[in-house]
């Protein structure tokens, strides 16, 4: 065949390019990948044999949730309410709290390095504890409730949304940054028109999409007292009462679908 | 300076200025009301307080001082616990990655072999999605038992979901030039898949799989209030035994191990892209 | 009335952009700084408004000195407008507030936290696009404009700040030959109708051949020619273009 497609051009044979070859670090790497998959899953008791028997018995369980109760959602609608209304102020909060900090933690906003240091770990702190821990601690401080979940999504999403606030910032167009400067305008004014008017429809997005996000937090938050649907969920697993669970689940479902909708709409509508 | 001695044309655009700035405030005014009112409504409805946020400063004060100073003698104690919380973390992530992969090929528009199974395998990742690893860790207590291998699943489970959705809708934004190209040439649906869509997919794909990493062993570190394993179960049995201090260590080795898997992720994510 | 004495500057990694420059600029000029990309000259319109301090040298204004005073950072740059090579317009904003940012060294910060500007401020700013006669197109965002638009409300930016100089770097290198001659025309016309100097950089000839009064050619950091752009020949433009520190004359007469 090759000599066919040569013929008339004058070559004779044609010799490939040396490809990449396999040196010997790259095959110790994926042999030590491997163990490290094999000893991961020795840790988690993670075995073939276990998986393929759990799927069937996982099935069953899922089956004990149809058909759902539907009589049951009288007493759900309402904590589902209360879920996104924990998740509404939690954003709200989130905002409150990520935007300042987020505007601190800026290397184009603050040029003190210590002040910006502080601001950042403020937010990592925020962000690595998880709202459950929060929503403990806040119950401790204001009662049961959902007050303290909203509380809770705040403090946590504030740390996510302010670094995310803090990175956008900094990746802004620097041009219209310096000619502001070169009028003389002031450091906040200079962060106000030529920093801030880039930055507001990403701000919008991250909103948008956390919220989503927050909506799906709230409905466990109930299950260290928090409000929502958290706790007639976990009472409806810990009697099982699967096809109350299976209701409220569903209920999640169809909220978050209805939510994803809206969200999708009012990003198209921004742009 | 009135209206009087200025050009036309200027005096024209400064009324076209200011007819338009009240109408954006009149807009604004009106969706701050409405927002205000949502606000206001659900605020009642779920009984924010900022008195009662004063009020339980006290309570927030004594509640740090029971966790200061940490136990530090309990860290080694924890270096089990971290491990399995990162464990979880890897499989539950390497099991998403697998199974995501045909589900997001079966649930993008382009590649789906028919829209039913499209819009059913939508349905299905949007239940994946739509439900919190900690519940499917509670359901998945009561079917396989107490343990890591109920916290990999539920991991799994949902960051499948999330990855399979994500990568369906990088795969129906691909530029169709590639793909037509190969079509153009007789391959078959899978052949132009695999080489067409595959390949534009991959470097999105890679980069969030390294996210959803990062999320999990987030995940990973409560799963143990349902006793699914990980740091999650000793930070809570801690709280049940009033043992704080030690409640506090817990805490702190959560916040270095998001740190470090921070830190980790970000710099794989430079190194791949 | 603007007075430029040996200034110098190096940036860390050892580029010597500017070599003892010396220059007068009379008011109301329009003078054209030509020379090759690396020649100095952003750096020098950058040390004049103090973006960038200079190492050495300072800048006179009517025997006033302007570098070297912290505290008088405000009072030099609003007097300096400067029109970007890349427009750099906030794009998402409207034209008007765009032209208004101009105004914003007169105003005190916190006034400006709810993005209103008074009613003189509005004027001025909208009698500085009818100047550059972009009026009409006031209240559309920015980035709806073409380049050749973009950079005329970058004019009536600079004009909003009433300055006593307009520096252009490089204003019309990203616009294709027709609009670039247009803007050069706004650009001459206005400042000479309003009485304001204009130092404007440009690495072509033609151009400067066009609309420059008075030429000072720029090589390497330092100065090489000065003089009214009549007295621009084919002699002098090979010293600024070919010019090459290390090798001398030698080799330039054996091009």
């Amino acid at each position: 065949m090759t000599a066919d497609l040569l013929a008339g051009s004058g070559r004779r044979a044609v010799t490939l390019p040396a490809g990449k070859k396999w040196r010997f670090h790259h095959i110790l790497l994926a042999a030590a990948a491997v163990v490290f998959l094999l000893w991961c899953a020795d840790g988690v008791d993670l075995r073939p044999k276990e998986i393929v028997r759990a799927v069937p018995i996982i099935g069953t369980y899922f089956a004990r949730m149809w058909p759902p109760r539907w009589g049951f959602a009288d007493s759900v609608w309402k904590p589902a309410l209360e879920t996104v209304y924990v998740a509404i102020w939690g954003n709200v909060l989130a905002t409150f709290i990520g935007l300042p900090l987020g505007v601190l933690a800026a290397r184009n906003v603050v040029r003190s390095s210590a002040l910006r240091n502080l601001a950042k770990g403020v937010l990592n702190l925020f962000r690595s504890i998880s709202e459950l821990i929060w929503a403990i601690f806040f119950v401790a401080a204001v009662g049961l409730g959902p007050f303290p979940g909203a509380l809770a999504l705040g403090m946590n999403y504030g740390g996510i949304l302010g670094r995310l606030y803090g990175e956008a910032m900094e990746n802004v167009e620097s041009g219209p940054i310096e000619a502001l400067q070169a009028t003389g305008a002031g450091r906040l004014q200079v962060i106000l028109f030529a920093i801030f008017p880039q930055v507001v429809p990403q701000f919008v997005t991250y909103n948008l999409y956390w919220f989503e996000v927050a909506v799906r937090s709230a409905t466990v938050l109930g299950m260290v007292g928090a409000g929502g649907l958290g706790f007639e969920l976990i009472t409806s697993i810990r009697l099982f009462e699967w096809r109350e669970t299976g209701l409220i689940l569903l209920v999640i479902l169809g909220m978050v679908t209805v939510i994803d909708l809206a969200s999708t709409y009012l990003r198209s509508r921004i742009y | 300076m009135n209206a009087a001695t200025l050009d036309p044309v200027v005096a024209g655009t400064l009324s076209r200025t200011e007819a338009l700035r009240s109408r954006r405030l009149m807009k604004a005014a009106g969706w701050g009301v409405l927002g205000l009112a949502v606000l206001s409504f659900s605020g009642n409805q779920i009984g924010m307080n900022p008195v009662a946020i004063v009020r339980g400063v006290p309570f927030m004060w004594d509640f740090f001082t029971r966790l200061f100073p940490p136990d530090l003698g309990y860290f080694p104690l924890l270096a089990g616990a971290t491990v399995e919380s990162v464990q979880i973390a890897v499989w539950g992530t390497l099991l998403a990655i697998v199974f995501s992969i045909p589900l997001a090929l079966l649930g993008a528009r382009n590649t789906a072999p028919h829209i039913l199974v499209f819009h059913a395998t939508r349905v299905f990742l949007n239940a994946l999605r739509a439900i919190n690893e900690l519940v499917f860790a509670l359901i998945f207590v009561s079917a396989v038992g107490l343990g890591p291998f109920a916290g990999v699943l539920a991991i799994a489970m949902h960051a499948t979901g999330m990855l399979a959705k994500f990568t369906a809708e990088e795969a129906e934004g691909i530029d169709k030039g590639q793909v037509e190209a190969l079509q153009a040439t007789g391959a078959n649906r899978l052949q132009v898949i695999l080489f067409g869509v595959v390949p534009q997919v991959v470097p999105a794909f890679v980069s969030y799989a390294i996210y959803r990493f990062d999320v999990s062993i987030r995940s990973a570190t409560v799963l143990g209030l349902v006793g699914a394993g990980g740091l999650g179960f000793s930070l809570f049995k801690t709280m049940k035994l009033f043992r704080y201090h030690e409640t506090a260590t817990c805490i702190l080795v959560i916040f270095l191990l998001v740190l470090i898997s921070d830190w980790l992720c970000a710099r794989l994510r430079e190194r791949i892209l | 009335m603007i007075s430029i004495r040996g200034l110098s500057k190096t940036y860390p990694g050892g580029v010597t952009a500017l070599r003892d420059v010396n220059i007068d600029v009379k008011e109301g000029e329009f003078l054209v700084i030509l020379g090759p990309s690396g020649a100095g000259k952003s750096t020098l319109m950058r040390c004049i408004n103090r973006l960038v301090e200079p190492d050495e040298g300072r800048v006179f204004h009517n025997q006033e000195e302007i570098t070297g005073h912290r505290r008088k950072l405000k009072e030099v740059r609003r007097q300096f407008g400067i029109v970007f090579q890349q427009f750099n317009l906030v794009k998402r904003l409207s034209v008007l507030t765009n032209v208004l940012t101009g105004r914003l060294a007169y105003r005190s910060a916190w006034r400006s936290l709810f993005y209103n500007f008074s009613q003189a401020d509005k004027l001025i700013a909208i009698q500085c696009l009818a100047r550059v006669n972009m009026e009409h197109k006031a209240l559309q965002r920015a980035d709806t404009l073409s380049g050749g638009e973009q950079q005329r409300v970058a004019i009536a930016r600079a004009l909003a700040q009433q300055p006593i100089v307009i520096l252009a770097d490089e204003p019309v290198a990203s616009l294709d030959p027709k609009i670039a001659r247009e803007v050069l025309t706004y650009l001459k016309q206005v400042a000479s109708e309003l009485g304001i100097t204009v130092l404007c950089n440009l690495h072509q000839v033609e151009y400067t051949r066009e609309f420059a009064e008075r030429v000072v050619g720029m090589s390497r950091g330092t100065v090489v020619f000065d003089g009214p752009a009549s007295e621009l020949t084919d002699d002098m433009l090979h010293r600024i273009y070919y010019r090459d520190p290390g090798s001398g004359d030698a080799e330039d007469e054996s091009r």
